[in-house]
């Protein structure tokens, strides 16, 4: 998995099938997802964008995340998500995220 | 967190604004009946969502809510003299009736048709129970009266104070949807408070101080369901509804009356926090009603003539470190009402939740912020009449109950959290 920030650096790292999108970042030292709450949909400070390319997979947000997104989040765009509601499955091997360039 | 600009759109209530429209779509208590003890009493200063207006009741035991302030030049009506059947200014004589209609002009030359143009805004004030309760938006919109229980069993069985709270009505109401604080900030009262000790609900309490939380949606509003371990593998429920905008119910404890809040903005950095008890099926006893005077429960001692607490931001909550210290009272603040009072006032008059770090314990506050943004912004934009309007939503109780592990907390309750005059509180 790739995580890229907002001046275009990019974090490749190995996620296990079932953690987290968030939990292999903060794992692996990847700057930018703070995760605050511990991945309890609480806090938004884990916000991404994914990758075009891999939205449609990875799918929308659930009710609590809608929420967080919509007003926690200083650019919410379509494909924005909460990394830690995001479980890394065998589907999404290669998934790139962007990193906001400021989390709340 | 919240953003600076929807953290201003949630709290701002005076005219015009998104949330201040939403408020003025609901009745709303606007007094405690008792400030208007008798007809042709003094009229008394209401000051609601940033408008500044006079009460009064007439000689024909009629109330009155209407602009403060004299349509001739400004004076207050506060001090007008309450006569034949109407608010008289004392500066020149103007008259009003209840409806805000001038009704004389006894300094000029008989010219009726000039009163007749003259009338002050003002809205409907009705007793319901012990609350007077206004309407402060378009009286072509102006919704049934309200059905909350408390307002309408007998009048043996309910009693209500109020008292004023130095901050943003959002973060006092935040506090009256939050079951994970009631284990630390109150855990004194449940051992000693009169109108909360006693009930085996409180030992779940104090057992378990890492509640579950979660938020069922409903038509007008949440219920907030806070789950806790009980014995033989089994829950303790504490289930707390909201009912758009701003009213909320606090589980019961064994047989106690079971209380409540209304939390009505007085401006953006003030609010009311009124507060009530009652019991579905009898009526109160002489002992819990002198304790709810004396300020325990949910209620306040506030200073004789006033409904400012005794104890209060300028006497640093006349806070007990000792007491502290001991264990007697977790914060050192006497009372429940207090206790939450002065930690919502110490955030500020308006909190700063761009800097707030929320956990999951805080998802009936994310999910009741949300609730209401969406509900201002679907009235501003489209007209839609916001949940909580309609008075079926406000028949709606609070619970405490002990289910099996497997059982979810709505299914098993749905009769518990629903108003049955004449049926006993759900409760533990």
């Amino acid at each position: 998995m790739t995580y890229t920030d907002s001046t275009g650096r990019a974090y490749t790292v190995d996620a296990s099938v079932g953690e987290s999108v968030m939990a292999a970042a903060v794992k692996n030292g990847v700057p930018g997802i703070v995760a605050e709450c511990g991945g309890n949909v609480s806090c938004a400070t884990c916000h991404v964008y994914v990758g075009e390319d891999f939205a449609q997979r990875v799918g929308g947000p659930g009710d609590m995340e809608e929420d967080l997104l919509d007003m926690a989040v200083s650019e919410r765009r379509d494909t924005s998500r909460l990394s830690c509601q995001i479980r890394v499955t065998e589907d999404l091997d290669g998934l790139t995220v962007e990193i906001p360039p400021e989390q709340p | 967190m919240l953003r600076k600009d929807i953290n201003e759109l949630l709290t701002q209530t005076g005219p015009g604004t998104p949330m201040g429209d939403l408020f003025r779509q609901y009745w709303m208590p606007a007094m405690l009946a008792e400030e208007l003890p008798e007809d042709d009493c003094p009229p008394v200063r209401v000051k609601l969502l940033s408008e500044r207006m006079v009460a009064f009741r007439d000689s024909q035991g009629r109330y009155g809510l209407m602009d403060e302030f004299c349509a001739h030049r400004g004076a207050s009506l506060w001090f007008g003299r309450n006569e034949g059947s109407g608010l008289r200014c004392p500066y020149h004589g103007w008259k009003y009736d209840v409806t805000g209609q001038c009704i004389e002009v006894p300094s000029e030359a008989d010219n009726s048709s000039f009163c007749e143009n003259v009338k002050l805004t003002a809205y409907p004030l009705v007793k319901i129970g012990d609350v007077l309760w206004t309407y402060m938006g378009d009286p072509a919109k102006k919704p049934p009266l309200p059905e909350f229980e408390f307002a309408h069993v007998p009048a043996e069985q309910t009693y209500t104070s109020k008292r004023w709270q130095q901050c943003n009505w959002l973060q006092a109401f935040e506090g009256g949807i939050d079951s994970s604080h009631v284990t630390f900030l109150h855990s004194g009262g449940l051992k000693t408070d009169p109108l909360f000790k006693g009930a085996k609900g409180n030992e779940y309490n104090q057992n378990d101080t890492k509640p579950f939380f979660e938020v069922a949606d409903t038509e007008g509003g949440l219920f907030v369901g806070a789950r806790r371990n009980a014995e033989d593998g089994k829950y303790y429920w504490r289930i707390t509804p909201w009912v758009m905008p701003n009213f909320t119910m606090v589980p019961p404890r064994g047989d106690h009356p079971v209380h409540g809040h209304f939390w009505v903005p007085i401006d953006d950095e003030n609010c009311w926090a009124y507060s009530f008890d009652y019991h579905p099926v009898r009526a109160l006893t002489d002992t819990e009603r002198q304790a709810m005077v004396d300020g325990y429960g949910v209620h306040s001692k506030n200073i004789p003539g006033t409904y400012r607490p005794a104890a209060n931001m300028d006497n640093d909550y006349l806070i007990d470190r000792e007491a502290q210290k001991r264990g007697e009272t977790y914060s050192g603040v006497a009372g429940i009402a207090m206790q939450d009072a002065s930690l919502q006032e110490s955030m500020g008059p308006v909190v700063d939740r761009t800097k707030e770090r929320l956990v999951p314990a805080d998802s009936g506050i994310i999910k009741a912020r949300q609730k209401l943004r969406k509900a201002a912004l679907a009235l501003r934009d489209e007209g839609v009449t916001p949940p909580g309007v309609d008075p079926e939503h406000h028949k709606v109780r609070s619970a405490a109950i002990v289910l099996p592990q497997a059982e979810s907390f709505l299914d098993a309750c749905r009769d518990a959290v629903t108003v049955q005059p004449g049926v006993r509180q759900t409760t533990v």
